[in-house]
């Protein structure tokens, strides 16, 4: 039993970590913290029930489209938005802190957008996976099996974007200072593009996997966001690879705790681990390695 | 090679440049000097396309560039080596490098100038798979200066090669810029707070004071001017305003 509650918390994990790896790559980019970033994951999630539901397209391409789809949503909405107030700086400055206003805002607005296109109402994905695989003494449903799978292939493949091609040599510049990735003529706002849409992708991708474990609905973005956001600091704000450990972390803690404290307050542990990992290490678990970007 | 005209610009309302008029001809060594406050930043800033020029214009091999983004202009093959306090500390010193060639799509040629710019600083190829943080200060010198190299540019522009180096650093870093010069026929623009050096190294000379340009000659005329060394070898510039 305790191995099927692990490998189910890990698979959340990894869906906590992929929206995690956003915010993370969003604030080591453009310097903001992105408020409205489970929204983007709320809105994966109804482009994958669309894309799989209405239009019956298989549930991988579904995850492709819906991600590519979501990125190109989320480069709008920066371009349109978030860049007149980005340009004029973020982080501590006064810019900075009306993003996070701002993220809110079109967290709202976002919210009611897909209120009035889908209604309030929970839609089930309906994506018939087949079978459980047992592995050992693991029972094991397939779209925990599917999580695992696509969300470790995307980390890789973002490790190996960010580390061994030349564009992500251009993105960790970006991240860590952007007049001198100027000076190499690097096109800065391009990048900043590219960054901000990968990680609505990301976010996406997250919610096209969770979407046929729960139901898709409005209001799945925000709590995501929390948990996403705590899975962040948890690692260490920033930090790539320690958004993808905050998330395991914050996945298996609050299932383990759900299965054997109680099921009903499973929301709360999240938080719990957040504040006693902040208690004990304020930068958060690999926070030390955020502190020199890139 | 690189003309300025006219060229004002500032920060916010604050105008810093107040109409700045220079040349750099084609394979020498240009030499801007200047103490701290006076715009020598803010020009580069501006040559570089990183600030916006409020009026004037900077022509690059006869084209206008000051209407260019940043990385146009660097395309376009004048390239800013930035201060050795602003290579990625992060990324290790062969990261850097890669990252000055951004620009380029010539594979085979970026491995050969990556090989020729090892060979001019050989502690940059002992030291390559090393985070550039870990490097000392001369060490980072070297680094941006071979960075800005690997864009293969036709012109360079160097922020103060000397800054917070001891005295045989300083040598030992301008006797490479020298050779640069020499071996790769670049054009390159330095400024200095270091002026006895800078002169040494130039053939022409600007003095920047309070947003325009307040002295301009051949180096080896103002290494003697009065004027240039009591403002800027030893003396105050009240005292500049004296000697006047």
């Amino acid at each position: 039993m305790l191995m099927d509650f692990i490998v189910v918390g890990l698979s959340i994990g990894l869906v906590y970590g992929l929206v995690a790896l956003g915010i993370s790559l969003i604030f080591s980019g453009l310097d903001i913290v992105h408020f409205a970033h489970g929204e983007f994951f709320m809105f994966g999630a109804f482009f994958g029930l669309v894309l799989y539901g209405d239009f019956g397209i298989s549930y991988p391409i579904t995850l492709f489209l819906a991600m590519i789809i979501t990125g190109i949503m989320g480069v709008v909405i920066e371009r349109v938005f978030y860049r007149r107030l980005t340009s004029q700086g973020g982080g501590y400055t006064v810019a900075g802190m009306g993003m996070i206003i701002c993220g809110f805002g079109m967290a709202i607005i976002l919210q009611n957008v897909a209120f009035l296109i889908w209604g309030a109402e929970g839609h089930a994905m309906g994506v018939q996976f087949g079978m459980p695989i047992a592995v050992g003494d693991i029972t094991l449903p397939r779209s925990y099996l599917w999580i695992l799978i696509v969300s470790v292939g995307l980390m890789a493949a973002l490790h190996v974007l960010l580390k061994h091609t030349k564009t992500g040599l251009a993105i960790r510049a970006v991240a860590a200072d952007k007049d001198i990735a100027y000076l190499m003529g690097i096109n800065v706002p391009l990048m900043i593009s590219l960054i901000f849409g990968l990680a609505c992708g990301l976010a996406a991708v997250g919610g096209v996997l969770i979407g046929p474990i729960n139901y898709v609905q409005v209001e799945m973005g925000y709590l995501m966001l929390i948990k996403a956001f705590a899975a962040a600091v948890v690692g260490g704000f920033g930090s790539l690879p320690g958004a993808i450990l905050g998330g395991l972390l914050v996945g298996v803690f609050e299932t383990l705790c759900a299965a054997y404290i109680s099921g009903s307050h499973k929301d709360i542990y999240a938080f719990l681990l957040l504040i006693f990992v902040l208690m004990v290490r304020p930068t958060g678990l690999m926070g030390h390695l955020a502190k020199v970007k890139a | 090679m690189l003309e300025i005209r006219g060229v004002e610009t500032g920060y916010g309302k604050l105008k810093i440049l107040r109409g700045i008029d220079m040349k750099v001809d084609a394979k020498g060594i240009v030499a801007l000097l200047g103490g701290n406050g006076t715009g020598k930043s803010t020009l580069l800033k501006a040559i570089s396309g990183i600030l916006p020029v409020w009026s004037g214009e900077i022509l690059f091999d006869g084209e206008p560039i000051h209407a260019k983004h940043p990385h146009q202009i660097v395309r376009a093959g004048l390239v800013q080596v930035t201060q050795g306090k602003d290579s990625y500390p992060g990324m290790t010193v062969e990261e850097n490098l890669m990252l000055g060639a951004y620009a380029r799509n010539d594979k085979a040629a970026v491995r050969e100038d990556l090989d020729k710019v090892y060979a001019f600083f050989p502690i940059l190829k002992e030291r390559r798979k090393q985070l550039s943080g870990l490097l000392s200060g001369g060490q980072v010198q070297m680094l941006v200066i071979g960075r800005g190299l690997m864009a293969a540019p036709k012109m360079v522009m160097l922020d103060e090669p000397s800054a917070a180096l001891a005295p045989l650093v300083v040598l030992d870093i301008f006797k490479q810029i020298n050779r640069i010069r020499k071996e790769l026929g670049m054009t390159i623009l330095i400024v200095e707070q270091n002026v006895r050096m800078a002169l040494l190294l130039a053939s022409y000379g600007y003095v920047i004071h309070d947003g325009r340009i307040h002295i301009e000659g051949q180096a080896e005329d103002m290494i003697h001017d009065d004027k240039v060394r009591h403002a800027y070898l030893g003396g105050t510039v009240a005292e500049a305003e004296n000697v006047r």
